[in-house]
Order: structure tokens, then sequence, then C-alpha cells
């Protein structure tokens, strides 16, 4: 059985503004094992970034403020909410990289390439100047990149987009990291460069065995590389479980909106993409009941007034919805929810 | 898990304001508005412009003294109750000297604002609206303009043309428009380029409309903060003059006028020097914090 | 890189022309010639010489053409008022206190204008925020010939620190160099905090985070290097602001300079003077915005490298 790198626990991060609170983290759990790579998905807004960010505590405080309750223990050790600032630096970079959304203004623009891998390697291993260039130039020639040793001295503008967020994955990678987050890593890229990125992230993660949590709306991206997926709605996860179970037998009505919504080439229906109807609701007063029944085409009377908590589907399977409830009638699941039934 | 009733496991009825909006819509300008109302700073400039312009309309009219009279057996008095201000080296009531220099100044910079106002957005807004051909050559004579010293040539046009509140607003109407020419042709070359001016184009508006009812509103509030900073700017430009010699022709006072004159006998005299000095102060801190409580205000980035 | 110097010197080359041009039309505009004062002394003939010295009875392009290759020369003409000097001789004499003025005081302003300004924006909406930007505010709202004379009444006179006025020894310097910056201060002051606050949520901070580093090193390796670069582009205005501040301050403190001789010369209608003196002034400037244009130029190197516009 292999063993948690990560347990997140009961997460709540709130932000603070002049005209009150936005919950944008609402109860959050989750493990993550090692050698795994998880994916969090959902639409804009839904808590994702925010909980990756608060992992790496990145979150200015304030207006962020991570909820009394809340905890994510590390590699089962280190209470990320309890660390110092300086504890922090630590862990940062040294047992934790991370990859942001946007490889054009995730560089610093004034400083080599060279430079910015470095960085990292110095401040955590101590090592001589040259020495951490002869291993940023290692980085470089891992993630993909010619001409390592010239790439040093250029600055990011004379890069492409793709190159760039190579880059960032030398940088996040520097120290050998046991996890690696990575925020949305292709979605300011061209398509084809997209494709390239994640055959890195999974090559890179065989080679090194290092845990990943991707964080994505992309479920093309999910299935390529992930084992085990999260689905997020409204600050709260809805839906978990390993990927076969969430693609092959979805159990949320928002997992089967996010489905549906994936075009694909072997649909048999001639049927057009489907969008889910309506927006997510507003964080500064989130419902009471489960967040999505406003949207829900099966919500009932007990889904507006009643949070439903977590139901089990099998052991590695939850998701969040009354409909599993032994008392719920049972609703015809649209089939292409269902995911390639014959396939 | 508590029971919960058979019945709850109904389908919910359709509420009508599913997607009702929670936080009620507020416009632009009334969200600007309030914002400018929660900084107590700008509120506070804004509340002593108002009493300074009521004080430099007013004061002279209400004073027995004028700014001219020369009473030459009171000269140099300190502060009483028949002169509030005490009185100059010629023996004038300071009190009506310096609301006058107040009038002056407050004059200037609304002048300065009205040429801004109309050159500098004609311009820029022209620049931008045409862009091409037009804009380039435009653009190559703005930059060869501000980087002419508009000080220093101001005091060479004033030496030549003769000191006089008309002489100091024609230097200024030189080249004092440029910044605000250049920051309105930037934000409608940035604007002409959004999403919503080229929805805009595409359902068939035309130019005046979208000049009218997309371009100005957005350019508005960026005008309105420059003005804002151009009038102390303004004011600051008489003041220096006045310093250096070339500003507004005695009898008349100046704020810069005045501060020059109380320098030169500030040792035994430091009243002269004093009231002038503070309204000066007053006044350009005020116009600042204004700005700055402005531009908070109206800068929609940071509408939260 | 090279196109880009070769724009701007050529930009340079068309304002100084304009400039040029601009003086001896308004010299032109004065009624009769300059010497109708002077003249009713003179007798005829004596006036009819000094016509012809000063080339007045020439067309006017020819004097046009004159004007210009006597100024690219360095030659500003005579003093109206003191027929022995030229105004070159007097750039020469006073030119030194001043540059010396002007560049204590850019030292100074640079110095604690950033410092301000980056304590500011490190700590945002704090008390350290609110008291910089305070301070900021006064030295905008209250101007150099207005600190002058307060610092040189109460600091001067009345407590008797340091000397109210001359050019002296060090101890002359310190107090028109700190009224000569008050205003540089907050202009540099409250820029290199708005530009530190925008460098602050770039994405590539939360890199620098990630990274493990110490606050201090994001700050000051990604921050402040970043935020810097706008700065650049203001140091023009700045020189703008200080050389034409010197005009007031060297009168006020009497420093023996290039500025007082100015306010001098506009206070005795000395019109070669005052014209000689804001060409000179007015190169300088232009000078100073060409030379920031390119140290941009160098410093960042989106512009270095790539070497377009």
């Amino acid at each position: 059985m292999a063993k948690p790198i990560l347990e997140v626990n009961d997460l709540r991060v709130s932000f603070k503004m002049y005209a009150g609170e936005v919950q944008a983290v609402r109860g959050v759990s989750f493990t993550l094992n090692k050698g795994e790579v998880l994916a969090i998905v959902g639409e804009s807004g839904c808590g994702k970034s925010v909980t990756a960010q608060t992992i790496m505590r990145l979150n200015p405080t304030p207006p962020s403020i991570i909820k009394e309750g809340s905890s994510i223990l590390f590699d089962g050790k280190h209470e990320i909410t309890k660390l110092t600032n300086s504890q922090m630096e630590h862990v940062r970079g040294e047992e934790m990289g991370m990859i942001f959304q946007d490889p054009m203004t995730s560089l610093n623009p004034t400083m080599t390439i060279g430079a910015q891998i470095s960085e990292g390697i110095r401040k955590h291993q101590k090592v001589k100047k040259v020495e951490a260039l002869l291993r940023a130039s290692d980085l470089l020639a891992l993630v993909g990149i010619s001409n390592p040793h010239e790439r040093l001295h250029q600055y990011p503008h004379e890069l492409s987009g793709g190159m760039r967020q190579r880059v960032m994955i030398a940088i996040a990678l520097a120290c050998n990291p046991k996890l690696l987050i990575a925020d949305e890593p292709t979605t300011a890229l061209d398509v084809t460069i997209q494709a390239q990125i994640i055959d890195l992230l999974r090559d890179i993660q065989k080679k090194t065995e290092t845990s990943i949590i991707i964080i994505t709306h992309d479920l093309g991206v999910v299935a390529e590389i992930a084992q085990r997926v999260l689905v997020m709605y409204a600050g709260r996860v809805v839906e978990q479980g390993y990927l076969d179970e969430i693609f092959y037998n979805p159990q949320h009505p928002y997992t089967w909106g996010l489905l549906r919504s994936v075009p694909r080439l072997d649909s048999d229906t001639k049927s057009a993409l489907v969008s889910i109807p309506g927006t997510p609701p507003d964080l500064f007063a989130p419902p009471k009941g489960c967040a999505f029944a406003a949207r829900c085409p099966y919500a009932m009377k007990v889904c507006t007034e009643i949070d439903p908590g977590h139901f089990r589907v099998s052991d590695t399977h939850s998701s969040a919805c009354w409909l599993l409830h032994e008392d719920a009638p049972n609703v015809e699941r649209p089939i292409e929810a269902g995911g390639r039934t014959h396939g | 898990m508590e029971a919960i009733s058979k019945e709850k496991f109904q389908p919910a009825e359709k509420t009508a304001n599913v997607e009702a909006i929670v936080r009620p819509s507020v416009t632009y300008w009334q969200d600007a508005w309030r914002r400018l109302k929660k900084n107590r700073m700008a509120m506070a400039g804004l509340i002593v412009l108002i009493i300074l312009a009521g004080f430099a309309i007013f004061a002279p009219m209400f004073s027995s003294h004028d700014y001219k009279t020369q009473v030459l057996k009171d000269t140099f008095l300190k502060p009483s109750s028949a002169h509030w201000f005490g009185t100059d080296q010629l023996g004038r009531d300071l009190w009506v000297r310096v609301w006058w220099g107040v009038r002056i100044s407050l004059f200037i910079g609304l002048a300065a604002a009205a040429i801004d106002l109309v050159v500098g957005v004609l311009y820029g807004g022209i620049s931008a609206y045409f862009g091409g051909r037009v804009d380039d050559i435009m653009q190559r004579i703005l930059e060869i303009i501000y980087a002419i010293p508009l000080l220093l040539l101001a005091i060479l046009f004033i030496v030549f043309m003769g000191p006089g509140i008309s002489s100091i607003i024609i230097a200024y109407a030189i080249s004092g428009w440029v910044t605000m020419a250049r920051l309105v042709r930037g934000q409608m070359l940035l604007l002409k380029e959004q999403e919503f001016v080229l929805a805009a184009r595409t359902l068939g508006a035309r130019p005046a409309r979208i000049i009218l009812r997309h371009l100005v509103p957005n350019v508005l509030g960026l005008i309105i903060v420059q003005l804002t900073y151009v009038v102390p700017t303004a004011i600051f430009f008489e003041a220096f003059l006045s310093f250096v010699g070339v500003g507004i022709r005695p009898p008349m006072a100046s704020l810069g006028k005045l501060i020059s004159e109380g320098a030169q006998v500030m040792r035994y005299q430091p009243h002269l020097l004093l009231y002038p000095t503070i309204l000066f102060s007053l006044i350009l801190l005020s116009f600042n914090l204004l700005g700055d409580g402005l531009r908070d205000a109206l800068d929609p980035k940071m509408r939260k | 890189m090279l196109k880009y110097a070769v724009r701007r010197i050529i930009y340079m080359i068309i304002t100084l022309w304009v400039i040029v041009t601009a003086t001896f039309f308004l010299m032109k505009l004065l009624p009769g010639n300059p010497f109708a004062n002077a003249s009713a002394k003179l007798p005829p003939e004596a006036l009819a010489i000094i016509i012809q010295q000063y080339g007045l009875d020439q067309p006017e392009w020819k004097q046009y053409l004159k004007y210009v290759v006597n100024i690219t020369q360095g030659d500003f003409g005579v003093s109206y008022q003191y027929p022995t000097r030229t105004v070159a001789e007097v750039i020469s004499k006073s030119f030194q206190a001043s540059l010396e003025l002007g560049l204590e005081s850019l030292f100074l302003a640079i110095i604690v204008g950033l410092t301000l300004g980056t304590v500011a924006a490190l700590k945002h909406n704090k008390l350290g925020d609110y008291s910089a930007m305070f301070v900021a505010l006064v030295g905008i709202s209250i101007p150099s010939f207005v600190v002058g004379p307060l610092l040189s009444l109460y600091v001067g006179v009345k407590a008797g620190w340091l000397p109210p006025g001359l050019w002296d020894g060090p101890e002359h310097r310190i107090m028109p160099a700190i009224a000569l910056s008050f205003g540089t201060i907050a202009i540099l002051a409250r820029m290199m905090r708005a530009s530190m606050l925008e460098v602050s949520s770039m994405d590539y901070i939360k890199t620098a985070k990630s990274k493990g580093l110490s606050t201090t090193a994001v700050v000051r390796n990604h921050m402040v290097r970043n935020a810097i670069l706008p700065v650049v582009t203001i140091l023009g205005p700045i020189a703008v602001n200080v050389i034409t501040g010197t005009l007031v301050v060297e009168r006020i403190f009497a420093v023996p300079g290039l500025g007082a001789q100015f306010v001098e010369s506009i206070y005795s209608n000395d019109y070669t003077m005052i014209t000689g003196l804001t060409l000179f002034y007015a190169s300088i400037l232009v000078v100073v915005m060409f030379v920031t244009d390119i140290v941009y130029g160098l410093v960042d190197p989106r512009i270095r490298v790539a070497g377009r516009r």
C-alpha cells in the first residue's frame, strides 16, 4: 500500500473583501499518495487554484485566510498550516515545486533563464554558482530544451511559450521535489504544445516518481495523465475517485455535465455538445444546501436545504449527491455521461 | 445519518430566479462616488477646496480693505483685529491680498484645465481615432513638443511678451496639454481594440455612436483624474514664474508673488511668508489628495 | 539598439532646432530693437556701429542663419547689461556650483525616494505605507520655493544649525540640496511605490516565492529590479525638475550658480543673457532626456536584445 505524501483535511480558505468574506474553499479533503498523479477539475472560480496555492502557502495573507480546523499534512511530518514563514521557505522549492498557468508572465523578464533556475538550487542545496548553473543546464536538457548551455544566458522573451513552460518545469523540478503542483500548465498554450507538455510531465513523473497534482478544466488532459480525479464545484469536492470510476461510472450530476461538455470523435449519437446551463453561486453567500442544486436538472427539495455530505460509491470513489440516498428516486443518467459505454 | 422525510426527495420546484444576481448592480459612476466618499483624505481635500474657493470669492468682497491701496503709515503691521494677516511693506492688507492670490491661482488652474480639456482631448482623440498616417505625424509633433522644457520656454515667452495673467495662460497653453493628449490617445487606442467596441461595430453602430457611447465614457474617468492633476501643476507653474520675477504684474498679487516678497523679509516679518505659504500648500495638497482619491475611485481595474 | 539610438539623436536635433528657432523669433518680437532704451543715450553713430556689429541691418534670414551658426559654436552673445561679459563666460564661471548642487540633490532624491517608495509598497495599506505616502504627498504639495525660505529661516537663521545661505564649505551644501530634492523625492517615491505594487502582483513573483526564496531575496532580486525599470523613464522629467528648481533654490540660498544668474538677468531684463541661458538649460535637458532613453534601452533586456524601436 502506497504511503500518502499529502493529506488535506477540511481545508477552508476565505478572502476578506470590503463587502464581506468570499469563501473560496469550503471544506476540501483529499489524500495524495506517493508517486500518484491527481487531477483537480472544475470550472474557473471553483477554488481549485486557491486549493493548490494554499498547499504552497502562496496566497497573500491578508486578504486570504486559512480557517481554523483546516489541516494540510505534507510527507507525514509538516503541518503546512502551522509552519512559520521561514520553515515554509524550506518546504517550498525544496520539497514542493509549482508550475503556473501562463508561461509568458511567470518568468522574470529581467533575469536570465540560468539565474532563474539556479536561484532555488543555490538557496536549498548551498552549492556554488557554477555548480548550480551546471545543474540548471542538466535540468534544461531533462525538460527537452536543446543547447541548454546557450539557453542559460538567454532571457525569457527570447523563448517561445512552450519553451518557457519547459523552463518553468525545470524551475519547479530544480531540487527534486516530492510534490509537483501544476496549475493549469497547458491552458495558455497552443494545442500541439499542450500535448508536448503533458507528455513531458508524464515522462518526468515516470523518471523521478514525483507525486503530481495537476489542476485543469480540460478533461482530455486528465485522461492523459491522471490516476485519480477530484471534481470541485463552488469551493467543495463534489466527486472523487480513480480515473475510470469518474469517467465510466460518474455519480454526480455536475460530473455528468462536465463529461457531456467534452467533444469526442467516437460519439455514436449525433448529439450536439451540451453545456451546463446557469452560473456557479456567489461565494459571498454560499447556498446552505448543495451548491449545484440551482443548476441541477435532478434537484430535489432536500438538495436546496441540506448539504449532502459524501456518499461512498466504492472504497476509492465518493460523491456528494443526494441521488445516492436510498430514498432518492432512480434517475436515468444521460447516456453520454457513462463515457464510452461500449468501449 | 439522521432521518430525512421521504417527501424531501420530491423534485424541487424550479424557481424563476435561479440566476438572480445576489449583489445589487451599481453603475460605474455610483460605484466611483461610493468609493470616493469612503476615501476620507480625498473628501477632506474636496471640502477644503470648496471652503477655499468660497473664501477666495467672498473674503475680498466683505473686507474694508482692498489689494492695492497703500497705507504708508501702516507698513509691516503684525496680524491684528484691523488687519487679520497684518500688512506688507507698502501697508497693504495681507488678508485681502492673500485671498486675491488664491483667486488668481484657482483661476489660472481652471483656465489651464479648460485648455487641457479642449486641446489635449481633441488632439489625443483625433490622433487615436484616425490612426495610421495622421496618428504617425501627430505623434512625431507631440514627441518634439514633449521634449521642450515648458517652464524655461514659458519664462522666455513672458519675458518677451510682458508679464500678466494672459501671458501666463498662453505660455501654459503652448505645451501644457501634451500629457493629456498622450494619455487620451493611449487609452483610446487600447479601447479601440477591445471586444465591446468590436462588438458594437459588428452590430452596425455608427462611428459617432461608438465614440459617444463606448469610447467617451471609458476615457472620461481618466480625463477627470488628469484634470485634477493639471490644476495644481498650473498653479505651481504660476507661482514659480512669479517667484523668479515673470509672473503677475503688480500691484495685483498672486500666491507665488506673495511668497517671493515674503521670502525677502522673512527674517523680521515672518507672517508675510507664512500665510501665503500655508494657503498655497493647502491648495496643492488638497488637489493632490482629491486627484489620488479620484484615481482610485475611477480606475475600473480596481473594481471589486 | 543602434537604430534606436540614431532615431533618438535625430529627435534630439529636431527638438534643439525648434527651441533655437523659437528663441530667435521671440527676440524679433521685441518692439523696436533691443537697444531702444540705451540708444537714447548713445550717439547715432555708435548705435549704427552696434546695430551693424550685431548684424541687425541684415535681412532676417541672414540674421537667423548667423544666429544658428553662432549658437552651435557656443557663442550665445554678449550681455546687454554688462557689455564686457559674454554669456558663455558667465556659464563657464557659474556652471560648476549649479552642477554640483544638482547632482547632490539628484543623488539624495534617488536614494531617499526609492527607499521610501519600496518601504511603502512592502507595507502596503499599513502604517509604514501611509506615513511614507504622506511624506511624499507633502513633498509634492510644497514646492522648493516654499521649503527653501522656510528651511533657511528656521534651521538657518532661528536655530542656527546650518548657514542660511552662501556657498563655501560642505555645510553650505546641505540645506540647498534638501530643498531642491524635496519635490523629486516625492515624485520618485510615488512612482516607485506604484511600480512595486504592480510588480508584486506579477506571476513571476509567485514563481520566485514558489522556489522557496526568502522574502528579502524575492524583494531584492525580483521586485526591486523590475520595479526600477519604469522609474528610469522618468529620470528625464526628474532632471528637468531639479534643473528648474535650481533657479529658485540658488536665489534663496545665495548660491553663485547659473540659476541665480538667470533670475538676476530676468529682473534686469538682460535679454541676451536670458535667451542664452535658456538655450543652455534646454540643451542640457534635451541631452539628459536622450541619455535616459538610451540608459533605459540598456537596462531593459527586452529592448537591448530586440534592438527594435
